[in-house]
């Protein structure tokens, strides 16, 4: 009986990491596909990509982030769709640090906004604060892609 | 879980109800990539978009003046953008000036990414370029930003009063401002801004060069910069 209640729980977190990690891929998305030149620069502001490989690549993240927050919402390929969001997190980890390590303002279209102000005064905290965020996200994406069997899945045969 | 279990779960999966399973998975594949391959060809310039006069691609489709001149000022801003409004408070007598006296080649990208009222500010500027007052409607937009953005205080009609402000009268003013004729021209704009990598507004470009964060708010370190690139 024990052990029905603990996967019980652990199909009940699933849904909710799945919720967290799809709701804010989901709204970044959004904003960002909804707002095309703020979303390129977004990738530019990073100055990891030659500008013109990164104004195209900041017009498809946003679906590609869509995408992946409706199978994650839905519960489709649940583990390998996890498995993508946490990478995509780890990505920005990776943008945001060397960002920061470089000094280079990130005008991130959706959530912050900054990290240096108009005098040039750096702030540690935008940046840190962004990698806490994502650093979460990666959590439940580790979460997810550990036991990819939740609640409210279609993956779930159940459901059908 | 069994292996038992495992199977009659997979055997289920492959059964008639999966097709529900495919049509969602195709639904959202479909989603992404119908938006991103829309998103990727509605991004070039169109080139068949009315553009105010002395406007060239080659410039990031922006209003030039003194086109000759050998100090090339290229000036990122939106109307909306509050920064852009406190640089101009501390610099537009300065930039002005070296303008009307031919001292500058300026090239103004009015760009709208802050949103609808961006596109509706640009476009009228634009307008107001064509009746030669561009200058002027630059100046007056600014001294009359609205406190927040997209809030509903530019509208045509707004916009058009504006103009009538600085005296601009004629019919066809409100004619092109009313009809949106350079609403296109604003996302070309901002395209060429994106290729040029402009990434928060105001930018300066001193022939090609962008200006030092620290000079925008700053008359003297503005000023200095002018005079090292050339124009004073």
């Amino acid at each position: 009986m024990k052990k029905i209640f603990t996967t019980n729980i652990q199909e009940w977190a699933t849904l909710i990491a799945r919720l967290i990690l799809g709701g804010v891929l989901l709204a970044a998305g959004w904003i960002k596909a909804m707002a095309p030149s703020e979303a390129q620069s977004s990738v530019r502001v990073y100055e990891i990509l030659p500008v013109k490989v990164a104004n195209t690549f900041g017009l498809i993240l946003p679906w590609v982030e869509i995408g992946i927050a409706l199978l994650l919402i839905l519960g489709i390929w649940v583990k390998w769709s996890g498995i993508s969001g946490g990478a995509l997190m780890l990505l920005f980890i990776i943008a945001i640090g060397q960002a920061w390590a470089r000094k280079l303002p990130i005008n991130c279209g959706c959530f912050g906004n900054g990290g240096i102000t108009a005098d040039g005064k750096v702030h540690p905290w935008v940046y840190a604060t962004e990698i806490m965020r994502d650093l979460g996200l990666v959590l439940c994406a580790g979460f997810i892609a550990r036991f990819p069997r939740g609640k409210l899945s279609l993956d779930d045969k159940k459901l059908m | 879980m069994a292996d038992k279990a495992k199977k009659a779960k997979k055997s289920k999966l492959e059964g008639k109800d999966n097709g529900t399973r495919n049509i969602v998975i195709g639904m959202v594949l479909l989603v992404i990539v119908v938006g991103a391959i829309t998103a990727v060809a509605k991004n070039h310039a169109n080139s068949g978009a009315s553009a105010p006069s002395a406007v060239a691609a080659s410039d990031g489709y922006g209003i030039e003046f003194n086109k000759t001149a050998p100090v090339k000022v290229d000036i990122y801003e939106d109307f909306q953008c509050p920064h852009c409004r406190d640089f101009e408070a501390l610099n537009n007598q300065y930039v002005n000036n070296l303008i009307t006296t031919g001292k500058i080649h300026a090239v103004f990208h009015p760009m709208s990414f802050i949103g609808p009222e961006s596109v509706l500010t640009a476009a009228a500027a634009a307008c107001a370029s064509d009746q030669g007052k561009f200058l002027e409607m630059h100046k007056a937009l600014y001294q009359q930003q609205p406190a927040t953005e997209n809030s509903g205080a530019w509208t045509n009609a707004t916009l058009i009063k504006l103009g009538q402000s600085i005296g601009i009268n004629a019919p066809s003013f409100s004619q092109c401002v009313n009809s949106g004729k350079y609403f296109n021209w604003t996302k070309n704009i901002e395209d060429a801004a994106a290729s040029a990598n402009v990434n928060s507004t105001p930018t300066l470009l001193l022939n090609g060069k962008p200006l030092p964060q620290s000079d925008y708010l700053d008359p003297v370190a503005f000023q200095a910069a002018f005079a090292a690139a050339g124009a004073k």
